[in-house]
């Protein structure tokens, strides 16, 4: 499993997403900077190139038609995925922290931070995808804000009618994307903030990664954890594995919050475990500073790391990844 | 004596593990199931409202 180096940003990245048949790479970080790869061979396709400040979030469309950007400046913006042009912008009183996609790409979330008075926010907006994508509406079609603890991160829960949050607190919640209510809370969840979230293939159920050293998989219906694995670094994000049994998992201590040399303790690894049986398979080295951001390839054929040192890993899986059945014949369906 | 309490021990193990992915299976399979009737309950409500209450009845 020879990874290949994405060298294209200059500090650490934030984020990084494949689009659904899985031949790109964006990636996101505190330096501007979005970029696009071809997943394949590493080649940069091009930038998304406009913000002023840290890019903390992004997503693409079911099409990889469009892309949206959750910036430190205050703007949550829409780009054409091919041209790189900006076709949209939002601007809030605060940053823009996380943005998703519906799966059927007509509507985005986005969480907005609380500061200065503001209180910090959701907000749904509807995506005209007709035309060429400049057409948008600059009021969202539903907002509310989560009491107590803030939103750090979101998604849209098995359709459009619900969205999950993870909070500052280690809370996880179930909102109705219309009214605000809030239909389900786990308070316990996690101990600590909620770094990541990303959804099963079918959305039926989602995984979280926490500064509590945990990360956590969900009924999306219920919110019940279904699943829980346990490691001994914060967390800073988690994914799971279409087409394997696994999950993985990404994180480590700041350097500038540790007294020993933790990369030769081996605390920034892309850990694996099994989604089920909740034990360790194995590890990836590889990144200098802790692994900020996770993502598996959609038809489950590589994953990617980025990190805090601002470099991003493709690692295309072997055949005896696909072949290797640890556990004899106990797999699961899906 | 001990390889024999090893192989009880794994043989504990491999039940275990086969309990914990049948329990997943069935609730994956409940999970598509729930899914299937959503999406046909969502889609009739689209098209023909009142014989999707006939149906029930």
């Amino acid at each position: 499993m020879r990874p290949i180096l994405l060298q294209g940003h200059e500090r650490s990245l934030t984020q990084i997403k494949y689009n659904k048949e899985g031949d790109l790479l964006f990636t996101a970080s505190k330096d501007l900077r979005v970029n696009v790869w071809y997943s394949q061979n590493g080649e940069r396709l091009g930038t998304y190139d406009g913000h002023n400040g840290s890019v903390w979030s992004i997503d693409v469309d079911y099409e990889s038609r469009f892309f949206i950007t959750g910036s430190a400046d205050n703007t949550l913006r829409l780009w054409s995925v091919s041209t790189g042009k900006e076709l949209f912008q939002w601007e809030f009183p605060t940053a823009v922290k996380r943005v998703a996609f519906s799966e059927d790409g007509d509507q985005i979330v986005c969480i907005t931070e609380q500061r200065m008075g503001h209180q910090g926010a959701i907000r749904v907006f509807e995506i005209n995808r007709s035309g060429n994508g400049t057409n948008q509406s600059k009021e969202p079609i539903s907002m509310f804000h989560p009491i107590a603890s803030k939103a750090t991160v979101c998604a849209f829960g098995l359709d459009t009618s619900t969205i999950i949050t993870g909070h500052e607190s280690g809370k996880v919640a179930l909102y109705d994307a219309k009214t605000g209510d809030e239909i389900k809370g786990n308070q316990r969840a996690h101990s600590d903030v909620v770094t990541d979230l990303q959804l099963s293939p079918d959305r039926s159920y989602f995984v979280t990664s926490s500064k509590d050293k945990t990360a956590r998989l969900h009924d999306s219906r219920t919110l019940v954890v279904l699943k829980t694995y346990p490691t001994e670094t914060p967390l800073n994000s988690a994914a799971i594995a279409p087409t394997r049994p696994f999950v993985l998992i990404g994180g480590g201590q700041e350097a500038m919050n540790v007294t020993t040399t933790s990369a030769r303790q081996g605390k920034f690894e892309t850990r694996f475990w099994h989604k089920i049986f909740e034990e360790e398979l194995g590890r990836v080295k590889g990144h200098f500073g802790p692994i900020n951001t996770l993502a598996v390839h959609p038809s489950g054929k590589s994953y990617a790391s980025g990190g805090e040192d601002g470099f991003v890993r493709v690692h295309h899986f072997d055949e005896s990844y696909f072949r290797a059945k640890p556990y004899g014949d106990i797999e699961p369906i899906d | 004596e001990d390889a024999a309490e090893e192989s009880n021990v794994s043989a504990e193990l491999i039940a275990h593990r086969r309990r914990l992915v049948d329990e997943w299976n069935a609730w994956r399979a409940r999970c598509r199931e729930e899914l299937a009737e959503e999406r046909a309950r969502l889609g009739k409500q689209d098209e023909e409202e009142k014989e999707e209450k006939e149906e029930v009845q």
